[in-house]
């Protein structure tokens, strides 16, 4: 490994010790290492933001291919700073409301390819006609569906016995899928706590790896 | 000891003994078997199916903060598409660090099966504009793209010679730790992509993400789907290269196993003081 490679398995290694010290107790080194990452973070987003977005994407164009237009987008983006103009404030609006109609249009196209089919597949048969077989999964499904959504029917009070009964499935219901996903986030947790470890382990101890 | 320095040192005491239990199998070569579920397979066989005259667009929507969970996803990913020699574009239009990651991973994979850059695959780099960019990008790809992250003008690479737009997309698969906007970012080529052009779209999420995940499975609206490093030891277990998802995923039920116990362990004492403190007397009683 060279000089350079050794000196970043360090920083790594550092970085990742000093975060993990939250785990004892609050201290001032994780609250440095803590501030120093969000300043790496704005500082190569910004870097990001000129190199690959302003400069390929809006300067060139501008300025070495001669594509005039592109100087509208300038202005459309200064007229947001007029926000803090109380003047001239209806200059910000205009920019705003060109760009929530332009948002709000998208959103209804993807609204419609997104949930649509969604709608359509949840319409499925309880009894398969071809087969005449019950389709368990479905049946689960829609119980599922009516259980839980009894639970958040509040325009009646849960007194009577068939609604109290299903709001109480439901509930269960819920905690089941909470209880999945929260077990998810473990496993995902999990995973980024064995990255660091296999990192400290191999990269910086250098211990043998025994696959 | 008082109570409150004992709930101090046990919680202390569990996140050492956590990585303890999760360093033995990392330091110790043991191997857990991996069972490959239907999502990772259905994703498997979806990569298998693109046609060689259709490019696989590899979206990275990750960056350092979720590496343990998607490196492995992309390596995985990547491999298969290298040693099958499909031709794949790399790029993001969520992260900026995307690209930059995907690009350690890529270019080692790619010599090793030999495939050569800008011929049997691309890194497009980042792209601002998400939903608006998007629906550009569909139809024209050579005018949203314009140059890959070296700034090489794509008319100058030979891949893109048969990628100028939707119709050159085989699948898209989005490797995806978050979202943009508040949207996940495989939703933009669900609603964009999917909805609109009905281009294939795949999916390899983080752990978290996975349950919201399995509508757009059951909708058919993603073909298939990697969750978290579980997705990413299924898919080499497919690809039949034993990498660090698999070797991860034995830590990781090490790890699983431990935090079951320590449910188990908590709950009985939970229950036992609860008996204790129903038999011993009130401290009303006691004055009586």
């Amino acid at each position: 490994m060279s000089n350079p490679d050794l000196l970043v398995v360090w920083i790594g290694a550092i970085c990742t010790l000093a975060v993990y010290s939250i785990l004892y107790r609050e201290n001032p080194v994780f609250r440095f290492f803590e501030h120093l990452f969000v300043g790496l973070a704005t500082g190569y987003s910004v870097q990001t933001v000129i190199s690959q977005i302003l400069v390929p994407q809006w300067g060139k164009p501008l300025v070495v291919e001669g594509k005039w237009y592109w100087i509208f987008a300038l202005l459309v983006g200064a007229m947001f700073y007029f926000v803090y103009s109380k003047r001239q404030v209806w200059i910000a609006r205009w920019a705003m409301g060109l760009f929530i109609g332009f948002g709000a249009g998208l959103g209804i196209v993807g609204f419609v390819t997104e949930f649509v089919p969604q709608i359509t597949a949840s319409f499925k048969p309880i009894v398969e006609f071809s087969t005449g077989r019950l389709g368990f999964n479905n049946l689960l499904i829609f119980l599922t569906l009516i259980a839980v959504m009894s639970y958040f029917f509040f325009s009646l009070e849960h007194k009577n016995r068939a609604l109290s009964g299903s709001a109480q499935a439901g509930r269960w219901l819920l905690m089941i899928a909470f209880g999945a996903i929260f077990g998810n986030t473990v496993m995902a947790r999990v995973s980024l706590f064995i990255d660091r470890m296999q990192f400290l382990l191999f990269d910086w101890l250098k211990l043998p790896h025994p696959h | 000891m008082s109570e409150r320095k004992i709930v101090f040192y046990t919680r202390r005491a569990i996140f050492l003994l956590t990585a303890v239990v999760v360093a033995i199998p990392l330091l110790v070569k043991i191997e857990m078997p991996v069972v490959v579920g239907w999502p990772a397979r259905n994703l498997y066989e979806a990569v298998e199916r693109v046609p060689p005259d259709k490019i696989v667009v590899v979206s990275i929507s990750w960056s350092a903060g979720s590496k343990g969970e998607t490196a492995p996803q992309t390596t995985a990913l990547i491999r298969h598409l290298a040693k099958s020699g499909k031709r794949f574009a790399i790029w993001s239009f969520s992260d900026i660090q995307g690209p930059e990651l995907a690009q350690a991973i890529a270019a080692p994979l790619a010599d090793e099966y030999k495939r050569k850059y800008g011929v049997d695959w691309v890194n497009w780099g980042y792209k601002s504009g998400a939903a608006s960019m998007m629906r550009g990008w569909a139809q024209d790809i050579w005018g949203t793209i314009k140059e890959d992250r070296n700034g090489t003008p794509v008319a100058k690479l030979p891949f893109m010679q048969k990628a100028h737009s939707y119709k050159d997309i085989g699948l898209i698969i989005d490797i995806s730790a978050g979202s943009l906007s508040g949207t996940p970012t495989f939703r933009y080529y669900v609603q964009f992509l999917k909805g609109i052009y009905n281009v294939p779209v795949g999916c390899a999420c983080t752990g978290v993400m996975a349950a919201e995940t399995f509508p757009y499975l059951d909708s058919k609206q993603i073909v298939g789907m990697l969750r978290g490093l579980a997705g990413a030891a299924e898919y080499e277990e497919l690809v039949g290269f034993h990498g660090e998802g698999i070797r991860r995923m034995t830590a990781q039920s090490f790890a699983h196993l431990f935090v079951i116990a320590l449910i188990i362990l908590g709950n009985v004492g939970y229950f036992l003081g609860k008996r204790r403190s129903a038999q011993s007397p009130s401290p009303q009683e006691q004055q009586k």
